[in-house]
């Protein structure tokens, strides 16, 4: 009888299935808070790796009459965010007959962000707007929900090229008996066109356009700026 | 009279011919066993007042309690079954703090009263998971400051609410509220209103008004909620 060899038995290999649910879509978002009015604006382009997908999604939601959000990170979760914050200030409009204030959706956004604190929404936030005394404010957060009042804040992918300059140009850091004079809205609208424009010369995921908002008691106005497009 | 309501007034939720709810209805006479309660909203804040019956010398006078705090901004007086309040109340500090957590703001009066009128109706033979099983036999007076200045409140056990510029419950009401319209004007100072609700608590109350059974308390945009104390009460007393 012939003596068979049995097949040494082989330990599979386990089969690894990875998950990856998120992606970084890039894009930038930058908020000024002046004395009465707020600007914030955002680039145009939704990218991924070296392919640009879209060459107009502003990263710029308008939520009520005095707020706007931007959101950049990953683009899929931009997306349900707004949209759990927009459905969240009709209820409040509804269930208080009145629309919510910006410190008010700030806080709400810690709170929407901070519930999801072992699974998070990938997104980086900045909110502005006019507080309650009308003022100009900008909250900016991180993704699980840590957020603080600032008078200026870049965030995104090209948030630490912006940084520096709106440290240097608004927070006037770093200089030698610079003077802190008040934020015109002109001012702010051009240094916002400004570090857009250098912010496009070297980060990749920045380009093709920006959308400015100007908030203030009269109503939110938008203008767009062409920026480099490769 | 019983005849006609007996086939109706068994279910808490089954309307009679007429379009009548006789429980919710009896709820609301129960509100008028209950000791008095005044509230008076002025342009400085609002004040709450309620009598306590104190029906033998060995009760302790300040265990009843039928003024509360909802939030630092909010305060509650109640008539008919205080017991029943206490599942209302709770509700009012949940949502208020609810609110604060998620937005950072005080949450006005008038949500609030809306919040608490929700658990009004939420009683029923069919429901699976019934909070009660009746209506509730208690009516408030909420009354605060928000974002639109001094407001009161009045619930019903059928959980409508109504602003009012003043007005009173319990078994003491219906004077109460004829003199409360004799009273009360646009222009009324909180310190006068205070005296007012006293003066007219002592109108209908039966026992004579003392600062042990009486309540009061003032809600007011620079103090928000604060009870008086014995003394204050007293001051306040003395010059009826």
């Amino acid at each position: 009888m012939e003596f068979m060899t049995m097949p040494t038995q082989q330990a599979e290999k386990p089969i690894q299935a990875r998950f990856s649910p998120y992606d970084m879509n890039g894009g930038t978002v930058l908020a000024i808070a002046g004395e009465d009015f707020a600007v914030i604006a955002s680039d145009t382009r939704l990218s991924q790796g070296f392919s640009i997908h879209s060459r107009d999604t502003p990263k710029t939601t308008q939520m009520t009459g005095n707020t706007v959000i931007g959101s950049c990170g990953f683009h899929g979760d931009v997306l349900t965010l707004t949209k759990v914050i927009q459905t969240r200030l009709k209820m409040f409009s509804h269930i208080h007959n009145k629309d919510m204030d910006t410190t008010s959706i700030a806080a709400m956004l810690s709170t929407i962000l901070y519930y999801r604190r072992f699974f998070p929404y990938y997104v980086y936030n900045i909110v502005a707007g006019l507080d309650s005394e009308g003022k100009g404010c900008v909250f900016s957060f991180d993704p699980v929900g840590s957020y603080e009042r600032e008078s200026y804040r870049a965030g995104g992918s090209a948030s630490s090229m912006l940084q520096p300059l709106l440290d240097n140009q608004i927070g006037m850091k770093n200089q030698e008996g610079a003077k802190q004079v008040p934020l015109s809205k002109a001012k702010a609208v051009a240094l916002v066109k400004d570090v857009f424009t250098s912010a496009a010369e070297r980060d990749i995921y920045t380009g093709d356009g920006i959308v400015i908002h100007v908030v203030s008691k009269d109503g939110i106005t938008t203008e767009t700026f062409p920026l480099r497009r490769d | 009279m019983f005849l006609t309501r007996s086939e109706y007034d068994r279910g808490v939720n089954t309307f009679s011919p007429e379009g009548r709810l006789f429980q919710v209805e009896y709820a609301i006479e129960a509100i008028k066993l209950g000791s008095t309660a005044i509230g008076i909203q002025t342009n400085e804040g609002v004040v709450l007042a309620v009598e306590k019956r104190v029906t033998s010398p060995l009760i302790e006078p300040t265990s009843i309690e039928k003024i509360m705090e909802v939030d630092k901004h909010i305060g509650c007086a109640m008539s008919g079954l205080i017991a029943d309040s206490r599942t209302l109340i709770d509700r009012a500090r949940v949502e208020s703090q609810n609110h604060w957590f998620t937005y950072n703001e005080k949450m006005s009066v008038e949500s609030v009263t809306q919040a608490v009128s929700n658990l009004a109706l939420a009683f029923g033979d069919d429901d699976p998971d019934p909070a009660q099983c009746r209506p509730f036999g208690v009516a408030l007076l909420l009354a605060g400051v928000d974002e639109n200045g001094p407001r009161l409140f009045h619930m019903d056990p059928s959980g409508t609410f109504i602003q009012y510029d003043a007005k009173a419950i319990g078994s003491g009401s219906e004077g109460a509220q004829q003199a409360l319209q004799e009273t009360f004007h646009k222009s009324i100072t909180l310190k006068e209103a205070c005296k007012a609700a006293l003066t007219i608590l002592k109108q209908v109350m039966e026992e004579k008004l003392s600062a042990t059974n009486v309540e009061m308390a003032t809600v007011t945009p620079g103090n928000l909620f604060r009870m008086f104390t014995k003394e204050e009460l007293e001051a306040v007393i003395k010059d009826l």
